[in-house]
């Protein structure tokens, strides 16, 4: 049930996942962000297949991305552990206000 | 890939000058993701997709795409990172992964009707508010 209302609010790789596990489940932060990146894996793979299927993007160039990618997401993840759950609370809720504010300017600068 | 074929993906990409400063570039660009990704337990394209476009001159949609077969390593290194300190919660992210299948089937016919400019809108506001219980607490 969680996990259709997930769905539903476009949360499959987003970034309501986190908030949701922390507010809505009651994880802590770090076991929300853990959590997260198990869901945004499958995801990703299953988006990934269907959108070469199209002939959209380039995954062999896509994975050396995310090889490098791996190693900053290694170091991420040791610095989000070694921060106290409050701290990283606040940085993620500065990530969500941030994202939250260009959507509203967006919308407000779009012809009605 | 021919480079012609390859100038189709991403036409920057193949005419960029210096093409070992394209390499780095991009790896900048995976490493920033990787970073985000790590740090926050989100996937990074929200980082790496505005980078892939502005600085390495993709287009939005293969931007995306890229973006996501990114994120397959990056998440994957995150889940064993945190799942080491025993932080991953399997059976939430499993029934979570279920869910959200289905969730998004309908998700994509009620977003098919949206005003976009109106969802944008609400979207931002919602942001903001879980924001700021983010910050409260529950």
């Amino acid at each position: 049930m969680a996990g259709v209302l997930a769905g539903l609010l476009g949360v499959g790789g987003g970034i309501l996942l986190v908030p949701f596990l922390v507010l809505a489940v009651g994880m802590s932060q770090h076991e929300a962000e853990a959590t997260s990146l198990l869901v945004i894996l499958p995801t990703a793979i299953a988006a990934s297949v269907a959108l070469r299927r199209r002939g959209v993007g380039d995954l062999p160039v896509a994975l050396v991305i995310g090889v490098v990618g791996a190693v900053g997401a290694v170091v991420g993840a040791l610095l989000a552990l070694s921060l106290p759950a409050d701290v990283l609370r606040a940085v993620f809720a500065v990530l969500l206000a941030i994202a939250g504010l260009r959507l509203i300017r967006d919308a407000r600068t779009e012809q009605a | 890939m021919t480079s012609q074929q390859r100038a189709g993906v991403a036409p920057g990409l193949a005419a960029a000058p210096g093409s070992q400063w394209r390499y780095a570039r991009l790896g900048a660009i995976g490493l920033a993701g990787g970073l985000f990704s790590g740090l926050l337990g989100v996937g990074g394209g929200v980082v790496m997709v505005p980078l892939l476009v502005l600085w390495a001159h993709y287009g939005q949609r293969n931007a995306h795409a890229v973006s996501l077969g990114a994120i397959i390593p990056i998440s994957l290194a995150g889940v064993l990172t945190f799942g080491a300190a025993g932080e991953v919660r399997v059976w939430e992210a499993v029934a979570l992964a279920a869910g959200s299948i289905v969730g998004a089937q309908a998700g994509t016919t009620l977003l098919a009707r949206a005003d976009e400019r109106k969802l944008k809108l609400a979207f931002g506001v919602f942001l903001l508010v879980v924001a700021a219980f983010m910050v409260v607490g529950r």
